[in-house]
């Protein structure tokens, strides 16, 4: 069994009144594919916020790669190696597609040429040098995945957390792009994934969390969570005796 | 290796279309084409559009509209004053420190209101001049600072400083202010425009179109956004330290957003956010307009003036200049 890479201990977040996540503990192993399922609204976005420091969680602490990064702003755990795809697909549309994935690595890298080879690298890496001078805004959303997947990638990440990737995908491109994943994690990358299309999940998680009303309520091979009586009760609802 | 197309360089022609432009320029006061009158108009044209093209180095890219731009002209004009007057430093000298300066004091300033986002950044950023006007004219400062009068020397003119005696004629002192002002307009837009299109100027791009993204991926916003501000604010500086040395006495006018904020916002809309070059055309094309008004219309000309920027903004909100520099760079055998 190989090392811990990421740690979320003990985290709660409020907004407000509202309780988006519940003293939720989550720790990913290194090479793992790692899944968090939940229905809508169940915090996992939110996680993701935390562990990557856009939001501030007011209890618990994010352990990464045995360091304490709780106070680090994003830039910095960026840097550190925690990249991530989000959502809603987001790029900057006006500028090509190039700058998209450089703008990471100039962030990255001290020497200027070592940032431009990574980026040309990433960018051939995801297939996508033909595209590179297009205004990222006129890319079909299956590239835009792709260069979501560039930009991660050009930080040199240690672990990658995706956002629904397989939201707004044909069935024949989220095929692809599990082969994308899958190739990546053959290479040593760790994912945590969100997902709530079980069907994907089921495919490529080693191991899933599923939350409900930001409480962790079960974790465990994805096999035994559709088994599980409190996770379906989560997603069809319960309590109609 | 995937070359950057944005980067390609012009060819031939273009490259002598360039330098016909500039020479054009540089001899324009020997031709007898223009009058004294026309020159001191080139000349401010020049120091606006240093101011124009700083205001769209910064604002045009990372969006964070700085209606605060005036406050550093004032400021460094105001700097160049106390230097020369109360300091007694010549006025030549005075230029750069005042620029300096000037740079530093509103960098300070700034500090804190550049991590305030987007239109709370702009408001909070008029705030700058306004308070800096009231200085001025309020006791104790108006005392020293000259008030609604404001501040004059003999020695604050640049003149003075070039050594020109009263034998020099006007057409002397009206092209040494033109060529001057020329040159700093020259450098500063090949500094901004290669920077604009750097590495770092598609950060700022970055910034402008996602800062929360570039944040996410490692981009450091606060000190990038520091630094376009630092590289914008030293330029306008400069700009405004000379103009306070051609044209005393030193007045709020050198602040108020109404006469330097409007005609560099101006420019900017009507040049094409980001662009630079844009902005550098339609500030020459648009002040030159605008002085020729005065003989048609007198003084309905600001009536005039803003009718024809309501037309040019409604069919081409985007900007019509950076277009027409495209399509001429297509003709003239530019490439890309």
């Amino acid at each position: 069994m190989s090392g811990v890479v990421l740690e979320a201990r003990n985290i709660t977040k409020r907004f407000g009144g509202l309780v988006a996540l519940k003293n939720v503990s989550v720790s990913v192993t290194e090479g793992e594919i790692y899944g968090v399922m939940g229905p809508n609204g169940s915090g996992k976005t939110t996680l993701f916020n935390v562990i990557t420091g856009l939001l501030r969680q007011d209890e618990g602490k994010i352990i990464f790669m045995g360091k304490d990064i709780s106070r680090l702003p994003p830039h910095a755990r960026a840097r550190m190696g925690i990249a991530r795809t989000f959502q809603n697909i987001r790029v900057y549309p006006h500028l090509p597609v190039y700058y998209n994935v450089a703008v990471a690595a100039l962030a990255k890298y001290r020497d200027k040429k070592e940032a431009h080879q990574e980026t040309l690298r990433v960018l051939n890496l995801m297939k996508l040098l033909d595209d590179a001078w297009r205004p990222a805004g006129s890319l079909t959303p299956y590239k835009l995945k792709l260069t979501e997947f560039a930009r991660a990638l050009v930080l040199k990440p240690k672990i990658m957390l995706l956002d629904e990737p397989f939201a707004g995908l044909t069935p024949g491109e989220s095929e692809m792009l599990i082969d994308v994943i899958r190739d990546l994690n053959q290479n040593g990358m760790t994912f945590v994934i969100i997902e709530h299309k079980l069907r994907y999940l089921m495919k490529i998680a080693d191991r899933v969390a599923v939350l409900c009303f930001g409480e962790k309520i079960f974790e465990g091979k994805p096999q035994e969570a559709v088994r599980d009586k409190r996770v379906i009760e989560a997603y069809i609802g319960g309590g109609l005796e | 290796m995937a070359l950057n197309p944005l980067r390609r360089r012009g060819g031939l022609r273009w490259f002598i279309t360039k330098i016909i432009i500039l020479v054009v320029l540089f001899v324009l006061p020997f031709t007898g084409l223009v009058n004294e009158y026309w020159l001191s108009v080139l000349t401010r044209v020049n120091i606006f559009l240093v101011l124009a093209i700083t205001f769209d180095f910064f604002s045009g890219t990372t969006l964070y509209l700085n209606l605060g731009h005036s406050f550093i002209v004032g400021l460094a004009a105001y700097s160049l004053a106390i230097f020369n007057i109360f300091a007694h430093i010549p006025v030549a000298l005075a230029i750069p420190l005042a620029t300096i300066t000037a740079t530093i004091i509103s960098l300070l300033l700034f500090l804190p209101s550049i991590r305030v986002k987007g239109e709370y950044f702009a408001i909070l950023s008029l705030l700058y001049p306004i308070i800096l006007i009231s200085i001025a004219t309020t006791q104790p400062f108006s005392a020293y600072l000259g008030g609604e009068a404001g501040l004059m020397s003999d020695q604050l003119l640049l003149g003075c400083a070039l050594k020109l005696s009263p034998e020099h004629s006007l057409f002397f002192l009206t092209t040494s202010y033109y060529l001057l002002s020329l040159a700093m307009a020259v450098a500063a837009f090949i500094i901004l425009y290669k920077l604009a299109y750097s590495d770092f100027g598609f950060t700022l791009r970055a910034i402008g179109e996602d800062e929360e993204l570039a944040e996410a991926t490692g981009v450091n916003t606060t000190r990038v956004k520091l630094k376009g501000f630092l590289i914008a604010s030293a330029l306008a500086s400069l700009a405004g330290s000379f103009y306070a040395a051609i044209k005393p006495p030193i007045t709020t006018d050198f602040v108020s957003p109404d006469s330097i904020l409007i005609p560099i916002l101006t420019a900017v809309i009507v040049g094409g956010l980001g662009s630079i070059v844009g902005t550098a055309i339609s500030s020459y094309i648009l002040f030159i307009i605008y002085e020729a008004l005065w003989g048609v219309f007198g003084v309905w000309r600001t009536v005039v003036y803003m009718l024809i920027l309501i037309v040019f903004v409604v069919l081409k909100p985007e900007g019509i200049m950076y277009q027409l520099y495209v399509k001429a760079r297509k003709v003239l055998g530019g490439g890309g």
